[in-house]
């Protein structure tokens, strides 16, 4: 029953990794071209909402996914908006885009409060490759979108490094005037990411509804995830692959109060068990700060900065 | 695609005056409108919800004085904001110091409660509040400056880990902020010591002229202080900065430091105001993040922040009451909140920038100048 419930953690860490990869890799995409979209959080709680009355009003929670990704790029498209064309403060736009976020989707949950998800996506199965012990519940016990997610991550990683497109991406975070001097568009290309990256965090948050969460528990029910996937995108080094990596040891955190309560061990007290995610995402944090490490760490040498071409 | 005009941003050397004053203004109604069109989409009258609101959050006694009341805590958590915010210090972690405050607050007000007066007691209570607050940040502080780790990460997540430690500190049987003598988990009252009389009838408690008094000594500060004039040189040119020999580590703490005790003071001045206790709902209030927004509709401004405090506190009182009196969901208070904020921020560019729409292949490019 021991080994059980640590191969049962182990499933459900790789699970919740999947909000986390997907709205790391949102993020990314949006810092990789010079933009700060602190508005994560805020995405994730409205697509999550959006998605569950949309899967709750059709039946389908294709539909929910569709739909809760939607509104994530409509979302990030105000921040686009604000950020390029307006050349707001990314950091204060960012933050007003998780009050906003936060509060539209509260609005909106109020019907949705104390319902259940009525269809859920289930896992898939392979067959006896399911059975096989241990490896079984772990590899192969995952929903679609989770392998999907991982996927992702690896396109991902491959569009950044070896394509054309990646590369102009890349340079737009980092060298903006260089890709103007092109005659590439710097502000399309970054309004596209933007709303790209929130797409992605819109589906993750449309799958932690629709896979993890049994009903609408309004702010609880993203808990500080997409903070988490922020300080994520720094710790993976501004780099898709590191963030399955670092999504899965996050889930780890993430899971194992609920495994030690399952396992009435409880002599670490459940708030400490509580803080665990948010305290190992500290220090990891700074673990990785040098003086001057910004540059050292791969962080896109023009995030935050709106372009402005020398106009006068 | 190819549009036919393109936008050009002129940047201003000066601000018109009329234009500081009509920009928030005209995003507070961009949002008003905004959420007038939500209420309708979802079958609620905006004029009905609008006219609650104003009348539970400005235009009673009881609407009024709540207003003032909870603009106590808003202006406190709006300085501790922008203060750091001015130095282009991004403590969003406001929220977690202000739950600290309370902490700390409540630790004086039960432990030395019965051995001060209350002409002391009171002043005891809001500096461990404010002491806690400022502990709280010392970490994200330090290694902000030393590290240079950033701030904004992670003093948003000092704050999920101070919402474990309230519902630590009072869930827990036996705890020491725990009121011993109720099954029921809730706080333990401070001693009488150290507690304040509210004004007549109403809600509204002696420290809101505190967090008055503190914001017009802080816009001294910066203002006319040498210390205001280092994180003035900093916040514009660090290299400036360093050339003339500040040191930009110690300021980066020091105002860090403050930011959190202002945070902490709010949490406190609950305290001797009208929790008396930790109350554990506090963790899903927000006023830390509302001091993000006054803030930044006050557009950093320490003045500023007395008035954007105090209408916003009308908002989220009048969003409160809309519950009792309509069936319209308490929460478009807090988006109206958002969204005035998002709005503000598209209108600041009209602030600092002329802009104009020049048309592309038009030899007498035409100006329209907003």
């Amino acid at each position: 029953m021991n080994e059980n419930i640590w191969v049962l953690m182990s499933g459900d860490a790789i699970a919740i990794a999947t909000t986390l990869i997907l709205a790391a890799l949102g993020a990314l995409f949006t810092e990789r071209s010079g933009v700060l979209n602190l508005g994560i959080e805020g995405i994730l709680l409205t697509s999550a909402i959006s998605s569950f009355l949309a899967a709750d009003a059709s039946g389908s929670v294709w539909l929910g996914l569709i739909v809760g990704s939607s509104i994530g790029a409509l979302l990030a498209s105000i921040h686009a908006a604000l950020s390029v064309a307006f050349r707001a403060n990314q950091i204060v736009a960012g933050l007003a885009l998780v009050i906003f976020g936060t509060g539209l989707a509260n609005f909106l949950g109020k019907p949705a409060e104390g319902k259940t998800v009525a269809t859920v996506i289930k896992p898939l199965t392979f067959g006896p490759l399911s059975d096989i012990p241990i490896i079984g519940p772990i590899v192969f016990g995952q929903d679609i979108i989770t392998y999907l997610a991982i996927a992702l991550a690896i396109v991902a990683s491959r569009y950044l490094f070896s394509t054309r497109p990646g590369l102009e991406l890349r340079a737009t975070g980092d060298d903006p005037a260089t890709v103007d001097a092109q005659g590439l568009s710097v502000a399309r290309i970054r309004i596209r990411y933007t709303m790209f990256g929130g797409a992605l965090v819109g589906l993750g948050g449309s799958w932690l509804m629709l896979a993890q969460s049994a009903g609408w528990h309004q702010a609880a029910t993203t808990n500080g995830l997409g903070w988490i996937a922020l300080a994520l995108v720094v710790f993976a080094g501004w780099r898709p692959m590191r963030i399955i990596f670092g999504a899965v040891l996050f889930g780890f955190t993430l899971q194992l109060p609920f495994t030690l309560q399952a396992e009435q061990i409880t002599f670490i007290p459940s708030a400490f068990l509580e803080m665990l995610p948010y305290l190992a995402t500290l220090i990891t944090l700074i673990a990785l700060s040098r003086p001057g490490s910004r540059n050292l760490l791969g962080a896109p040498r023009a995030l935050g900065t709106p372009f402005v071409r020398d106009e006068r | 695609m190819r549009v036919p005009f393109r936008v050009g941003f002129e940047q201003r050397g000066e601000t018109p005056r009329r234009l500081s004053l009509l920009v928030p203004l005209a995003s507070v109604f961009a949002a008003l409108f905004f959420g007038a069109l939500f209420l309708v989409a979802t079958g609620h009258s905006p004029i009905d919800t609008y006219s609650n609101m104003f009348q539970d959050g400005f235009a009673s006694f009881n609407g009024i004085t709540d207003t003032l009341a909870l603009s106590t805590v808003l202006i406190c958590t709006g300085i501790s904001a922008a203060f750091a915010f001015q130095m282009n210090l991004y403590n969003i972690g406001g929220e977690g110091q202000l739950y600290l405050g309370l902490i700390g607050g409540a630790w004086a007000g039960i432990a030395l409660g019965d051995h001060l007066p209350t002409l002391l007691m009171v002043p005891v209570v809001l500096l461990c509040g404010a002491l806690a607050g400022a502990a709280w940040i010392f970490v994200p502080a330090f290694v902000r400056s030393r590290l240079g780790t950033s701030e904004i990460v992670s003093t948003l997540l000092l704050t999920y880990i101070g919402a474990s430690l309230i519902k630590h500190v009072i869930y827990t049987p036996g705890s020491f902020f725990r009121n011993p003598n109720t099954s029921f988990p809730q706080g333990r009252l401070v001693a009488d010591s150290a507690s304040l009389d509210s004004f007549g009838s109403s809600r509204l408690y002696p420290t809101f002229f505190l967090a008055l008094i503190i914001a017009v000594a802080l816009y001294w500060v910066v203002k006319r202080t040498e210390f205001g004039y280092r994180i003035n040189v900093i916040a514009d040119s660090p290299k400036a900065a360093h050339y003339a020999g500040i040191n930009a580590n110690r300021t980066t703490i020091w105002v860090m430091l403050i930011s959190g005790a202002l945070s902490g003071l709010a949490g406190a001045m609950l305290i001797v105001g009208p929790y008396g206790k930790i109350e554990p709902s506090i963790i899903t209030l927000g006023y830390g993040y509302a001091g993000i927004v006054v803030a930044a509709l006050a557009r950093n401004n320490l003045g500023l922040i007395i008035v954007s405090g105090i209408l916003f506190s009308g908002l989220r009182v009048g969003g409160n009451n809309l519950q009792v009196t309509t069936d319209t969901p308490i929460h478009i208070g807090v988006m109206l909140q958002g969204a005035i904020l998002l709005f503000a921020l598209g209108g600041e560019a009209f602030r600092r920038y002329r802009i104009h729409v020049v048309r592309v292949h038009d030899v007498s490019t035409k100006k329209v100048a907003v």
